[in-house]
C-alpha cells in the first residue's frame, strides 16, 4: 500500500506539465550557459589562466570542465527557485485546490500522508539534479572533449585540476550532495507547505529564509559562526574538488542538511496534525 | 448508529462555528442536515471526517471516535463534496485509483464496476478537465463508492449544477439508498432536494441545531389554510374575532387555531356573505418550515 501510494504522489508530480517545463527551464539554462561559454571571452580567459600556470588549455578544458560551469547558475539560483516552488505546492496547493479535502476524508492518518508526499519529493529532488548533471555533461560533451577537468577556486583554496577518470567520480559525487542539497530547499518548502498559507507564501518564505541565511553568513562578524547558517552546508557539493578532499567536513555537512530535512518534516508534520482543513 | 456527535463544539479562534451539537444518524437513513450559509454544516462535516478537530464533545463514525480512531472510523465511508475537485490533468480513472488506494487497494474489476455503476463507461480515460460538471459529480460519487462505503456523506452536492443535474443527482442519491442499501447525510441549501429524498433532518443556526426530526412530521403537522377570497382582509378580521384562525399570513394564507376547521370557517364567511371562492388545507412544505425555523430563531441569535 505504501509503494502504491507513493506511485501514486509520483504520478501527480510527473503527470504535470509544469513539471517538464521546468525540466526545460533549465535545459535552456545549460544551452545558454553552454553558448555563452564557446562564444564569449569566458572561454579564452580560461585558456589564458591555465597557460599562466603552464597547462596546456586543451588538456583542461573539456567536457567535464564546461559541465561544472554550465551547472554554476543552476544551483545558486534555478535549482533552489524551482525546488522550492514544487515543495511549496506539495501540501498548500493540494488544499488550495481542494484536493487534499477528498484525501482526507479517506482512512490514511495525516502522517503517512506527508510521508508519502515528502518521499515523492525526495524523488522528484534525485531526478531533477541527476538528470541535470547528466544533461549539462551530454551538452558539453557535443562540443568539448573528454580531456582533464579544471575546477575554478574555492575560498582558501587553488583551483582544481582531475584527470578525467578522477574527475567524473568527482562529479557524479559532487552530484549526489547536490541531492541533498535540494531534498534540503524542497523540505524548507514543504515544512512552510503544511501550515495555513498559499503555495506561492510557502515558496517565498523558504526562499526568503535561505536568502537571509546567505546575507547573515557573508558578513563579517559571523565569520566564525558559519557552521550555524545551513547556506554555508549547501556549498558541500563543491567541497568535494577540494584536494585533499576534505571528508569529516563534507560529512558534517551532509548529516548537518539531513538532520535540517528531518527536522522541517517534523516540524510541519507537526503543524499539519494540529491544523483544519476546510473548504 | 452510523454518526453520533455528543455535545460538540468547535471554536475557531473567539468564534463559535458549532456549539453543543448532538446529532445521531441511524443506519439506513437518508438524513438531511440544514442550515444557512455559515450555519456550520461544513463544520459538522468537517468533524466527522476528521478533518476538522472539535474543541470539545466526542464525534463517532461507525462507531469509532474520529479524534482518537480516524482510520478505523472511515474505512467504509465514502465523501463527495460540494465542488469535487480532481487532478484535472490525469484521467477519471486515474484519479479513481489514487483516491481509492487512500483507503485499501483496489482492483481493476471494482474500479470497472464503479465506473460502470455511475455511466462513465468509455470516458473514464479521458482528462479530467474535459469533464462536464455533471461528469466530475458522477466521478466524485465514484471515488466514494470505490471502498464499497456504508456510510456517504454529501455537502452540498448540487452546487453548480443545472436542473437536470440537480435531478440526476437526486435520483443517484435514491438508487444508492435503495440499491446499495447506504446511509447516506446530505447537507443541502436545496429544500426540495432534501424533502423528496430525505427520512428526518436537523436544522443548524449560528451553529447550534435548532430542529431535528422526521420529514414526515413536519409534512403532517397543522399547516396553512389557503383562502381565495375578493375580500381577504374582512374575510381575515371575521374569522380572528370569531377564534377560528390565530393569524393570516402571506396576503394569502390563514392559520387555524388548534381544533378548528376549514369547514367552520368557510360556513362562517359565507354566512357573513363574504364570497368563499376557494378554501383548502395546504400540506406544510419543507421551505415553510424550515422559514419559520429560521425566523423565529433570528432574535435568539441576534440577542446571542
Amino acid at each position: 500500500m505504501f509503494f502504491a501510494q507513493l506511485k501514486n504522489e509520483l504520478w501527480k508530480l510527473f503527470g504535470k506539465k509544469r513539471t517538464y517545463i521546468g525540466f526545460g527551464a533549465f535545459v535552456l539554462a545549460q544551452a545558454v550557459m553552454l553558448l555563452m561559454f564557446k562564444y564569449t571571452h569566458w572561454q579564452s580567459r580560461l585558456e589564458q589562466l591555465l597557460a599562466q600556470n603552464g597547462y596546456l588549455a586543451a588538456d583542461y578544458i573539456s567536457a567535464l570542465t564546461v559541465a561544472l560551469v554550465m551547472l554554476w547558475p543552476q544551483i545558486a539560483l534555478l535549482m533552489p527557485l524551482y525546488v522550492t516552488l514544487v515543495g511549496g505546492d506539495m501540501v498548500a496547493k493540494e488544499v488550495e485546490d481542494g484536493t487534499l479535502r477528498m484525501i482526507l476524508s479517506r482512512p490514511i492518518s495525516r502522517l503517512r500522508l506527508l510521508l508519502v508526499k515528502w518521499l515523492a519529493g525526495v524523488v522528484f529532488a534525485a531526478v531533477l539534479v541527476l538528470a541535470l548533471g547528466v544533461i549539462a555533461l551530454g551538452f558539453a560533451r557535443l562540443y568539448f572533449p573528454w580531456t582533464g577537468m579544471f575546477v575554478f577556486p574555492q575560498p582558501n583554496s587553488t583551483f582544481g585540476l582531475f584527470p578525467p577518470d578522477q574527475g567524473l567520480v568527482l562529479y557524479i559525487f559532487s552530484h549526489l550532495f547536490m541531492v541533498v542539497n535540494a531534498v534540503t530547499l524542497l523540505s524548507l518548502a514543504f515544512m512552510f507547505s503544511c501550515f495555513n498559507m498559499k503555495p506561492a507564501a510557502a515558496t517565498i518564505l523558504a526562499l526568503s529564509f535561505l536568502f537571509v541565511n546567505v546575507v547573515i553568513q557573508h558578513i563579517p562578524f559571523f565569520e566564525e559562526y558559519q557552521n550555524w547558517f545551513i547556506t554555508h552546508h549547501l556549498e558541500c557539493w563543491y567541497w568535494v574538488f577540494q584536494q585533499p578532499v576534505q571528508w569529516p567536513q563534507i560529512l558534517q555537512s551532509v548529516l548537518t542538511l539531513l538532520a535540517a530535512s528531518a527536522t522541517a518534516f517534523l516540524i510541519g508534520a507537526m503543524g499539519f496534525q494540529v491544523r483544519d482543513i476546510k473548504s | 448508529m452510523m454518526i453520533s456527535l455528543q455535545q460538540v463544539q468547535k471554536k475557531f479562534g473567539a468564534q463559535i462555528a458549532v456549539d453543543d451539537l448532538t446529532l445521531v444518524v441511524p443506519r439506513g437513513e437518508i438524513f438531511g442536515l440544514l442550515g444557512h450559509n455559515g450555519a456550520g454544516k461544513s463544520t459538522a462535516i468537517g468533524m466527522m471526517l476528521g478533518q476538522v478537530w472539535p474543541t470539545r464533545g466526542e464525534v463517532k463514525v461507525c462507531g469509532f471516535d474520529v479524534t482518537i480512531q480516524r482510520t478505523r472510523a472511515l474505512q467504509q465511508v465514502g465523501a463527495i463534496f460540494e465542488t469535487p475537485a480532481f487532478y484535472d490533468y490525469l484521467s477519471g480513472r486515474r484519479n479513481l485509483e489514487i483516491l481509492s488506494h487512500y483507503t485499501a487497494p483496489t482492483s481493476p474489476e471494482r474500479i470497472r464496476q464503479v465506473v460502470d455503476w455511475v455511466g462513465l463507461t468509455g470516458r473514464e480515460q479521458s482528462a479530467v478537465k474535459t469533464y462536464s460538471h455533471g461528469m466530475r459529480a458522477r466521478l466524485a460519487i465514484a471515488q466514494a463508492l470505490l471502498p464499497a462505503p456504508e456510510l456517504l456523506i454529501f455537502d452540498e452536492p448540487g452546487s453548480g449544477l443545472d436542473p437536470e443535474g440537480i435531478a440526476e443527482m437526486r435520483q443517484t442519491i435514491a438508487r444508492l439508498h435503495r440499491e446499495l442499501g447506504l446511509t447516506i447525510l446530505l447537507s443541502s441549501h436545496l429544500l426540495g432536494e432534501v424533502e423528496q429524498l430525505c427520512t428526518r433532518i436537523a436544522v443548524l443556526n449560528h451553529g447550534r441545531k435548532v430542529f431535528e426530526g422526521q420529514i414526515a412530521d413536519i409534512k403532517a403537522a397543522r399547516g396553512r389554510v389557503l383562502l381565495k377570497t375578493p375580500d381577504f382582509g374582512t374575510a381575515v378580521a371575521l374569522l380572528r374575532e370569531r377564534g377560528i384562525i390565530t393569524g393570516a399570513v402571506d396576503g394569502k394564507s390563514v392559520v387555524l387555531h388548534e381544533g378548528r376547521t376549514t369547514a367552520e370557517a368557510a360556513r362562517i364567511l359565507v354566512e357573513a356573505n363574504i364570497p368563499v371562492e376557494g378554501i383548502w388545507l395546504r400540506e406544510q412544505t419543507l421551505e415553510d418550515f424550515y422559514l419559520d425555523l429560521v425566523k423565529a430563531a433570528a432574535p435568539a441569535a441576534d440577542r446571542n
